[in-house]
């Protein structure tokens, strides 16, 4: 356990000592605190709008950062060569990949706490409360970043640096059209049907873990559904780990 | 295990990589190997460049799957977890973390090598000294020159004081001072008992330490055994300085010449020790001068250069190719 702590600690301190990660936190911080302006443009729709612009800008900016970190980790680590002094120590393969896995998603979660208290603080200066509605759409966000982190770590682990963040982001950009994948499947028949169902349920549904749109119009979901929605976010990146860990545990590191 | 049984064990170990798009090219990285290394011995690899050494030890450390054969150490398989506490590693052109600082990845190294909290500031202190890195432990390893890594390096294989140390070629493009100083730590680890398996192809520092090697060619073992016993096994040689006579003249005289070199109006030869009184005889029978007889030491070098000539071409390529 105290080597799973050290290795995700350590990653926790690689992302907080890489410039992209630090540059990126600044960055969507002053973003969000001068979303205020987008209230200039607006008549009526305070609230509307500052939900819609906050909750994106968090979504935009942690998913971006998501994918930056987790895709090329485990490449970059064989790359480096920088596994060798670690994997060699009595940890295992596996255990190591998900320790760095909990390094990386920390370093999001503590992004993501500091984005939510910059939000809430704007949002109270025009006496807006965050309702149990953008709640919701936070703690979606967080499981779409286990999932995207999760995919990263995937692909991480087989594919080549660049490869592994260019898939990750095109299967970041299915995972919100699968939805509109099925409904063409349903709509076609024979194999063309099958083949649609198949990619589909392959494929992360990214769009059922988006509550953003329910947030902006203060539509509080259902709990049932909000947590079917999370435990399939959860089930389905435990699911690409567990492939992760297996491809992972049989690669040899030339 | 018993304390007879060997530390390390390879029995018909080979490796093949598969290369190219559709994997149908196979490079033997190691072919055969058969091998062990006894408790408490300093045991040298030995072999050029793409030899099969790093293979070698990337199987035993777990980072590479062998084809065929089996790999223990301390009776285990590499895959091994529990084994691995026992061990420390230092592989080829080591990258630590360089966001960390020395300090800090030794630490790790400690946690993750599952070495009791409480001990951890006091061995890492310690190891620090140990490879004479006290003044730059606070500083990112993103600084440090090539000898300074390979210090911090060793520093992690240690810090958790392991039985047996693996160490892939530790001195290469280290300066004079820096090999000297990765010799003098192997040295005082052979004092406290610890078993240490030393990949190199620079020759002289194998034969400062070690007391048993194994050559490496092509991925196939061509010598194994004690320094000492393979020193023995070579024909010994003399050189002789001979004045007064040609080159083409002293080829001719009829003994085992190996080579003639001129040298300033002088003949530098070399004869095969059991032929000298022959070959001073037919020189002096020519009217020619002894100058200087001097008995050749053989070292390592002799033995190695003798076992890569013997393996012909395999011997100065990587693994064997085939489609």
């Amino acid at each position: 356990m105290n080597a799973f702590l050290a290795t995700a600690w350590n990653g926790f301190r690689e992302a907080r000592r890489n410039r992209v990660t630090v540059v990126v936190g600044v960055f969507a911080l002053i973003t969000l605190a001068l979303a205020t302006l987008v209230t200039q443009v607006t008549v009526v729709t305070f609230r509307r709008v500052m939900v819609d612009t906050g909750l994106g800008l968090m979504s935009l900016i942690l998913v971006f950062l998501s994918i930056f970190l987790s895709s090329g980790l485990l490449a970059r680590e064989i790359e480096r060569r920088t596994i060798f002094l670690v994997v060699t120590k009595p940890i295992s393969r596996s255990m190591f990949l998900w320790a760095r896995y909990a390094g990386n998603l920390l370093t999001l979660l503590v992004l993501q706490v500091v984005m939510t208290a910059i939000f809430a603080a704007e949002m109270a200066l025009y006496r807006f409360p965050l309702g149990p509605a953008v709640w919701a759409s936070l703690g979606m966000l967080a499981v779409e970043l286990f999932v995207v982190t999760a995919i990263g770590f995937l692909c991480s682990s087989f594919l080549g640096q660049t490869v592994s963040a260019v898939v990750t982001v095109g299967l970041y950009f299915a995972g919100h059209l699968s939805g509109d994948l099925y409904r063409f499947a349903t709509k076609a028949g024979g194999f063309m049907s099958t083949l649609g169902h198949a990619v589909y349920f392959a494929l992360p549904n990214l769009d059922r873990l988006n509550y953003r749109p329910l947030a902006t119009y203060d539509v509080v979901p259902g709990w049932d559904i909000a947590l079917k929605s999370a435990g399939y976010g959860l089930a389905y990146g435990i699911g690409l780990l567990v492939v992760a860990s297996v491809i992972f545990e049989r690669r040899d590191f030339k | 295990m018993t304390s007879t049984e060997p530390l390390i064990r390879l029995e018909s170990v080979s490796k093949e990589y598969r290369l190219g798009f559709w994997l149908h090219r196979r490079v033997h990285a190691l072919r055969d190997l058969t091998m062990d290394v006894r408790r408490g011995e300093v045991f040298g690899l030995l072999g050029p460049n793409g030899a099969g050494k790093s293979t070698t030890i990337k199987i035993l450390m777990n980072l590479v799957r062998a084809t065929r054969g089996t790999a223990t150490l301390f009776g285990q398989a590499p895959s091994n977890r529990e084994m691995r506490r026992r061990l420390g590693f230092v592989p080829e052109n080591p990258a630590p973390y360089e966001y960390l600082t020395g300090r800090e990845f030794l630490s790790l190294a400690a946690s993750l090598a599952e070495v009791p909290r409480r001990e951890i500031r006091s061995r890492v202190d310690e190891v620090l000294a140990a490879v004479n890195m006290e003044r730059a432990g606070n500083l990112r390893i993103r600084r440090y020159s090539k000898g300074m890594i390979q210090r911090i390096a060793i520093g992690q294989a240690l810090v958790h004081r392991p039985e047996l140390l693996v160490l892939d070629e530790p001195t290469s493009g280290l300066d004079p001072l820096g090999r000297k100083l990765v010799r003098d730590l192997i040295l005082s680890e052979r004092r406290r008992g610890t078993t240490i398996l030393f990949s190199s192809h620079i020759i002289s520092d194998v034969e400062a330490v070690c007391e048993r090697v194994a050559v490496l060619v092509g991925g196939k073992l061509v010598r194994s055994g004690g320094v000492a016993e393979l020193l023995t096994n070579q024909v010994p040689v003399a050189e002789v300085v001979v004045e007064g006579l040609t080159a083409e003249v002293v080829r001719s005289l009829g003994t085992a010449v190996q080579q003639v070199e001129a040298l300033d109006g002088r003949l530098r030869v070399r004869v095969a020790d059991d032929q000298v009184d022959q070959f001073i005889g037919a020189v002096m029978a020519r009217g020619g001068r002894i100058r200087q007889l001097q008995p050749e030491r053989f070292s390592l070098e002799d033995m190695f250069l003798s076992a890569l000539q013997e393996a012909g071409p395999r011997g100065t390529v990587g693994g064997e190719i085939s489609e």
